[in-house]
């Protein structure tokens, strides 16, 4: 193949892949022998579902050939976070050595919908055990091992979709997909400097992924580019009659270059506890929104928005996995946190729980109203780099940072977009995060396009050697 | 037996502060349960957790709500002829 497909955006590859410049067959090939070859360097890839790949890929090229060419994710090879079903004797983990025979009848309904998209399914990628729904607090949380952000040898991922992110990252797959309860796609994409979109809730099906927190668990894609994304989501979006959770609103992914002025806000308290790094990343970000955009101060109401949301996590996840913590099985995890804060769940009250649930309608109707004067809410992608692999990270979810951005996001189930806005301490990605409205992914969407058509962060890759 | 040996925990200690007494009654329930399980450097994990949890637990119950202010999550009743099918 004489055109390089490593660290092409996907819309790209697509064009390649229509005009049969390209072979899907090449291109599984080629991300194939990434994953199998670069993918342990980073404990990237839990299964390289080779045989599934080509197939898919044939099917795909001599569908092309055939003149049926099904859109822009034809014959895209993608992994998936390894808490996604898929059949075919494949194992689906979640990322937990309890788990790690485990294996379903069927695929996920996001893994059907790619295939229906004409995706090649390449990965099951690396991931935090149980997508550290048990409290983990360092980056060896998973039977993997760490995941490391390829951009350095002792610098963790982020979680819990950390393949996901290092492999988008280290070009070892175009796009992948990864879930969020809580901070699970952003931190993965801002440790390793790619994008990520956190969807509604509701706006993808969650349908054969590994339940954590049933009013929290969003799934997303990662990619190169916030455009990509946007071509992922429109591809697994849409109601499903088997997640009852999923809205019937459908998503058709549309942006009209420069065609408007966006209203940006900077929420109180977003940028408490940042580095100087991230901080100063930001600050030359607000130039460059202010070029397409006017950028503002924002308040919401004060009401308990990190514990509120932190309560639902912990009794829903408690619950998820209640006959795993009774049966003691939480001593076969890796983190040895994980071993016994799953017991401290059983603290977390009934009343407390219900009174969480009704403050998330003020927390909703909030947000939303505070989204009448903005069009998104920008604030650095992460607190700090990437930690170091023997550091402890603080977080809201755990309750040792504040995480404004996400408990609103999370806890009123808003869209997130995140992108790369530079570099700072140890050379490491630093990134900037976008909080919408319900259902306005696009919004989204066409502001870090409008940020990426402005920067080239998005074009700089790590020096992975193949 | 089970409950004694869990009980190495201490019973929940008289205290004026309401936040430090429900953090020692909710170990102690959290002991009784699974101590036979867990190490003390463990029990003492459990202890800072539910610390972390009863602060939380108090912040939201400082906010006052409506009678008609509802869990944000909604109920429907089931009947299968109207269920949509997978």
């Amino acid at each position: 193949m004489s055109l390089d497909p490593v660290f092409m955006p996907v819309r790209e590859l697509a064009e390649h892949v229509r005009a049969r410049r390209v072979s899907p067959v090449a291109l599984a090939e080629t991300f194939l022998a990434r994953l199998e070859k670069i993918g342990p360097r980073y404990n990237a890839v839990v299964t390289v579902t080779r045989e599934r790949a080509l197939a898919e890929a044939r099917r795909a090229e001599a569908e092309i050939a055939g003149g049926r060419y099904r859109g822009p994710l034809h014959g895209i090879p993608y992994g998936a976070k390894d808490l996604l079903a898929t059949g075919g004797g494949i194992p689906t983990t979640w990322g937990a050595a309890p788990f790690r025979e485990q294996r379903f009848a069927e695929d996920a309904t996001v893994i059907r919908r790619l295939e229906a998209a004409g995706a090649v399914l390449c990965a099951k990628l690396a991931m935090i055990e149980l997508a550290g729904g048990m409290g983990y607090r360092q980056p060896v949380a998973s039977f993997t091992g760490p995941c490391l952000t390829p951009w350095s040898r002792d610098a963790w991922s982020g979680g819990s979709s950390s393949g996901s992110g290092a492999a988008v990252s280290a070009g070892l797959v175009p796009f992948a997909i990864g879930s969020e309860t809580w901070g699970s796609i952003l931190s993965p994409s801002g440790n390793c400097g790619t994008a990520g979109l956190r969807p509604s809730y509701g706006r993808v099906s969650r349908h054969g992924a590994m339940a954590l927190c049933w009013t929290l668990d969003k799934l997303g894609p990662l990619a190169l580019t916030a455009d990509d994304c946007g071509l992922v989501l429109e591809a697994i979006a849409g109601a499903d009659a088997a997640d009852r959770t999923t809205s019937p609103r459908s998503f058709r992914y549309e942006w009209t270059p420069g065609a408007r002025r966006f209203r940006f806000g900077v929420l109180a308290g977003a940028l408490d506890g940042v580095s100087d790094d991230m901080r100063a990343a930001f600050d030359r970000s607000l130039d460059v929104l202010r070029d397409f955009g006017r950028v503002e101060d924002a308040a919401l109401p004060e009401l308990p928005w990190e514990a509120a949301t932190r309560i639902i996590l912990q009794a829903e996840a408690a619950s998820a996995f209640d006959d795993f913590i009774e049966s003691g099985g939480v001593a076969g995890l890796t983190a040895p946190e994980d071993h016994f804060l799953p017991y401290a769940r059983d603290a977390v009250l009934a009343k407390d729980y219900v009174k969480a649930m009704r403050i998330r309608g003020l927390m909703a109707r909030d947000a939303d109203r505070l989204f009448e004067r903005f069009d998104a809410l920008v604030a650095p992608g992460r607190l700090t780099v990437a930690t170091a692999l023997d550091q402890e990270f603080r977080g809201g979810m755990r309750g040792t940072a504040r995480d404004i951005m996400g408990a609103v996001g999370n806890g009123a189930g808003l869209p997130g977009l995140i992108v790369p806005n530079g570099f700072g301490e140890r050379g490491l990605p630093t990134s900037l995060q976008f909080l919408g409205r319900a259902w306005e992914e696009n919004t989204l969407i066409a502001a870090g396009r409008e940020y990426q058509a402005r920067t080239d962060w998005h074009t700089k890759h790590p020096p992975v050697e193949a | 037996m089970a409950d004694r040996e869990a009980a190495g925990a201490p019973p929940p200690a008289a205290s004026s502060d309401p936040a430090a007494a429900e953090v020692a009654a909710l170990f102690a329930l959290v002991s009784a349960r699974y101590g036979r399980r867990l190490d003390a450097q463990q029990l003492e994990g459990v202890r800072k957790a539910i610390e972390g949890i009863v602060a939380q637990a108090r912040a939201v119950r400082a906010v006052r709500l409506g009678n008609a202010d509802e869990p944000y999550q909604t109920f429907r009743p089931y009947r299968a002829d109207e269920a949509p099918r997978p």
